[in-house]
């Protein structure tokens, strides 16, 4: 009876090792697979933040130079309007100038300034909008597509030139179009890890003229419109420069969270690859001893 | 949201200027009675920031300027040209910019957007001299845009070769 019961026991053993063999080392290879090359794209990624965390710190050591030395020039330049207590107009033409830049991977940068312009276009809908850089375009063209006047592109590679923004200005001129009251929106460098959207107005003409302490300057009747167009690309200018230091920190913080996260995804997916490895290895020398055994 | 916070800037703006006038926006001591506080700025560098000066001399397009202490505010554009410094120490620094504005602030303060400015030894006669052909040659030829800042050029490069050494 119990030789009949142990030729079965075998048998029965045979064939549940059988259908082990079949379903669960197949299972754990793809399993094993999926993992490995997951880990290696991972760890791809994870070299691709941490380089692009370097070049955003250098990029950003220099842009912080050049923010420093605009702001001088923005700060000086603004000292007429500041003296004279030149306020902007509040009703006209109005124009708001948003300065963003092409590339992405920078937090919230692009978000947060189109935020702020929205905001603003909430409560003047009817204000023409000049867009410097691709990513605030897309963002604020899904709702205020028809404010839209002018965009520029190849804006954020390197350190913004003065030649730059005073092209900006130029085209602004050449739209034709008499602006009573502008603004530029831009991203202001608070710290190397906080920034934040701030506006400026660019004062016109008019609004210098009819400052309240504009008599005490002794100023040839044409050089107002010529100053106030040249304090505009100015404070383009300060604007496309502020703008760039916070971005390159931005870039840096994130991709240093990029780079951080992926660490801490390579050595999950490590851990579960050895210990999927370790099973799927335990598995094959059940299945030999079992089958050996079965021999026996 | 923001405009609250443009309308309280401007307050705040108004309010600070309302109270004493203290010579520098930037609430440093006032000006010293014989001297002119110099802010000379470009685009990529400043060269003088709220530096107390004797006299700057300035190339203006209504004329030649020279801004001492007390001088009355005025705005000037500025023509291709070289600004003289006269420094404290009594030494004098000569830079040649191509042009900018410059504003003569109330309280002695002297405010110079530059967008080019280098200090006059710093060019060769030679250089200038080959450059000048080149502008000249592009001046007769070309697009029309090409011919205008051509134009622009030979004005900036011919002030520049009466000073080049």
């Amino acid at each position: 009876m119990s030789s009949l019961r142990a030729s079965v026991r075998p048998v029965v053993q045979a064939a549940k090792a059988a259908s082990y063999r079949s379903r669960a080392p197949a299972n754990a290879y793809a399993t094993l697979r999926e993992i490995e090359s997951r880990l290696k794209s991972i760890k791809n990624i994870e070299k691709i933040t941490n380089t692009m965390k370097i070049v955003a710190s250098t990029k950003l050591s220099r842009a912080q130079r050049a923010m420093f030395d605009s702001r001088a020039y923005g700060e000086t330049s603004d000292e007429i309007f500041k003296k004279a207590e030149t306020v902007p107009a509040t009703e006209g033409n109005k124009l708001i100038i948003v300065s963003s830049s092409d590339k992405g991977l920078c937090g919230g940068i692009h978000s947060q300034i189109s935020k702020a312009v929205r905001a603003r276009l909430a409560l003047e809908p009817d204000a023409d909008l000049v867009i410097l850089g691709d990513k605030a375009k897309i963002q604020l063209a899904r709702t205020y597509a028809s404010n839209i006047v002018l965009s520029f592109n190849q804006i954020g590679k390197e350190i913004p030139t003065f030649a730059e923004a005073q092209s900006i200005a130029d085209q602004i001129f050449k739209l034709g179009k008499k602006y009573d009251s502008i603004e530029i929106f831009y991203n202001r460098f608070k710290s190397g890890i906080s920034f934040e959207p701030t506006s400026v107005p660019a004062f016109t003409e008019e609004s210098l003229q009819t400052s309240p302490n504009f008599s005490a300057y002794d100023i040839e009747e044409d050089l107002a419109q010529d100053l106030t167009e040249f304090a505009l690309a100015n404070a383009i200018f300060w604007a496309l420069a502020e703008g760039h230091a916070c971005e390159q920190s931005a870039r840096r913080s994130a991709m240093d969270n990029a780079s951080k996260n992926a660490g801490d995804m390579i050595g999950r997916y490590s851990i579960l690859y050895n210990r999927t490895r370790q099973a799927v290895i335990t598995n094959e020398l059940v299945d030999i001893i079992t089958g050996a055994s079965s021999l026996q | 949201m923001s405009a609250l916070r443009l309308a309280t800037r401007s307050v705040l703006r108004s309010r600070q200027l309302a109270a004493p006038w203290r010579g520098s926006f930037r609430g440093y001591a006032e000006v010293p009675s014989d001297r002119i506080r110099l802010n000379l700025t470009l685009p990529h560098q400043t060269i003088y920031q709220d530096a107390d000066v004797v006299q700057v001399n300035l190339p203006a397009t209504t004329g030649d300027l020279g801004v001492l202490a007390n001088h009355v505010p005025t705005v000037e554009q500025l023509r291709p040209g070289v600004i003289d410094v006269v420094e404290e120490s009594g030494a004098t620094k000569q830079f040649f910019v191509s042009g900018g504005f410059a504003v003569v602030q109330p309280g002695s303060l002297l405010s110079i957007n530059a967008i080019e400015a280098y200090p006059v030894e710093d060019f060769s006669a030679e250089a200038v001299r080959a450059q000048l052909a080149e502008a000249q040659k592009n001046a007769t030829s070309g697009s029309e845009v090409d011919q205008v800042e051509a134009k622009i050029e030979l004005e900036v490069l011919e002030a520049l070769a009466a000073v080049a050494k």
